[in-house]
């Protein structure tokens, strides 16, 4: 191989991602050629310092203005004709699951039935005393008792998920977040379903519980995120107040921008403009 | 032999996989998703998904922005446009994209404004940037910038050819492959390969021609 050919190869040689899998001949010429090895020498010390080279950090005014953006851009009339068009979809989807889970739930059954039907008279056709067979048999019949009782647990579970979004009166759903509120190290699941509570569900007493029951667990990230992320959605002052409240306790700088939005918009509750200025001085 | 070409250091690119920043919205927090999966959701009405992408990749458009501009409020103004045209243009996001392909897409087009944008407003030409013109004796500020290596790199990137600066900034510093960067800029990857290798023997020209004349100044 040639210098110029050699010389070719050296972007690939340049690239740390592309180095290894460089031609062999390249290489093999590079360690050979002092006039070779002086220009990838000094190509290298380029990008090198290239590489090193410090970029600065921009200003917060960047993320503010970015903010500022996105939440004019979701108010905007044809982003709400979006996610209304969005969430029309999920009801009917939701609808089609309401209707059609308990039709797959029967039709499990059924099969379970018919396989069981089949196993029966296989059964009572063996040879009396048979012991391995008898043994295989109360295998078989335990392996049928756990899946119907599992398949049981799972209709139930599809139908409390459907209840909860759709049927369940504002004081069950209350239920359900008051128990969650118990539970001293809820999971992952209890968290999220706090948190879908807090930003989702219509009824303030709800959204109320929901927020007191989170303060229990204000150091998680997951939980300040969500908090943060339902504030600028919440109309009710009560409920405003009460998240106001829980972003000051838990010091989150990342709370600034909806806080500073909220004190400054004038459609605002005068108690809630307030609370916010007090908020954002404590930050 | 070829243990003597190890010897020759090849420097690698920096990394960037601290880049990201700790998740901001629910859904994220709970499970990262990819850009590519976030931007998808953008396109369909999940808004606030632009957030998470805001977060984990503001950095290092600005970074980009600021070493082509060499102006900190340029390179925000045109990082805030960037991310302005993507809300803007979402529904043109394809299902097959490349979610930092298609910034750095936008980034070119809303730099490239900027600076017809800037050209064509009249300005007064400032004292502090006539040592970008092609001048033998050494001007006395450019002495000073000189002195730091950094500042050196950063004068000689700025005389670069703007096309060049470019090319070599996608290739070096944005974690894009080259097909993504021939894609960006609309040629072939062999074309890109080529443009990136120049600007970068270029680059290392103006360097060390600065470094010359600096070593020999002071």
């Amino acid at each position: 191989m040639n210098c110029q050919r050699a010389r070719d190869v050296f972007p690939e040689l340049l690239d740390s991602r592309t180095a290894a899998t460089a031609l062999l001949e390249a290489r093999t010429h590079l360690a050979n050629c002092p006039d070779c090895q002086r220009e990838f020498a000094t190509l290298s010390q380029t990008a090198a310092a290239l590489d090193a080279m410090p970029t600065p950090h921009p200003s917060p005014r960047l993320r503010q203005n970015f903010y500022a953006m996105l939440e004019e851009e979701k108010h905007s009339a044809a982003s709400v004709r979006v996610v209304a068009a969005r969430e029309e979809r999920a009801r009917r989807a939701s609808l089609w699951r309401w209707v059609l889970s308990p039709l797959v739930a029967c039709a499990l059954l059924l099969l379970g039935f018919l396989l069981g039907k089949r196993a029966v008279p296989a059964a009572s056709s063996m040879a009396p005393g048979d012991d391995t067979t008898k043994r295989e048999l109360v295998a078989l019949r335990e392996q049928m008792a756990q899946q119907t009782a599992q398949l049981n647990k799972m209709t139930q579970l599809v139908g409390y998920s459907i209840l909860q979004q759709q049927q369940n009166p504002a004081n069950e759903r209350l239920q359900d977040v008051l128990l969650a509120a118990k539970a001293e190290t809820p999971s992952e699941k209890v968290i999220d379903d706090l948190i879908q509570a807090l930003t989702l569900d219509p009824s303030a007493n709800v959204r109320l519980r929901a927020i007191e029951a989170l303060y229990a667990h204000v150091e998680r990230d997951v939980v300040r995120a969500g908090v943060i992320a339902a504030l600028p959605r919440e109309q009710n002052p009560l409920v405003q107040l009460e998240l106001i409240d829980f972003v000051a306790t838990a010091q989150d700088h990342n709370a600034t921008p909806v806080l500073e939005k909220i004190a400054a918009d004038e459609a605002t509750n005068v108690t809630v403009r307030d609370a916010a200025k007090l908020a954002l001085a404590q930050l | 032999m070829i243990a003597a070409l190890d010897e020759i250091h090849v420097h690698s690119r920096p990394s960037l996989v601290n880049r990201s920043r700790a998740p901001t919205s629910v859904d994220s927090a709970t499970e990262q998703r990819p850009d590519h999966a976030l931007m998808l959701a953008v396109r369909d009405g999940e808004l606030d998904a632009l957030g998470e992408l805001f977060e984990r990749h503001h950095g290092p458009l600005f970074g980009f922005l600021f070493k082509l501009t060499a102006n900190r409020p340029a390179a925000e103004d045109i990082a805030q446009t960037v991310f302005q045209r993507m809300l803007k243009y979402r529904h043109t996001y394809r299902d097959d994209g490349s979610f930092t392909a298609w910034m750095y897409h936008l980034a070119r087009r809303c730099a490239s404004d900027h600076f017809r944008k800037a050209n064509a407003a009249p300005h007064a030409t400032d004292p502090v940037d006539l040592h970008e013109h092609a001048d033998d004796a050494p001007h006395a500020a450019h002495t000073a910038t000189t002195r730091d290596d950094h500042a050196l790199l950063r004068t000689a990137l700025a005389r670069l050819d703007h096309d060049d600066r470019e090319v070599l900034l996608l290739a070096r510093f944005q974690e894009l492959s080259f097909a993504e960067i021939s894609g960006i800029l609309e040629c072939s990857v062999g074309a890109a390969k080529v443009r990136a290798h120049r600007a970068l023997a270029e680059l290392r020209a103006i360097y060390f021609r600065l470094s010359k004349q600096a070593a020999s100044s002071e």
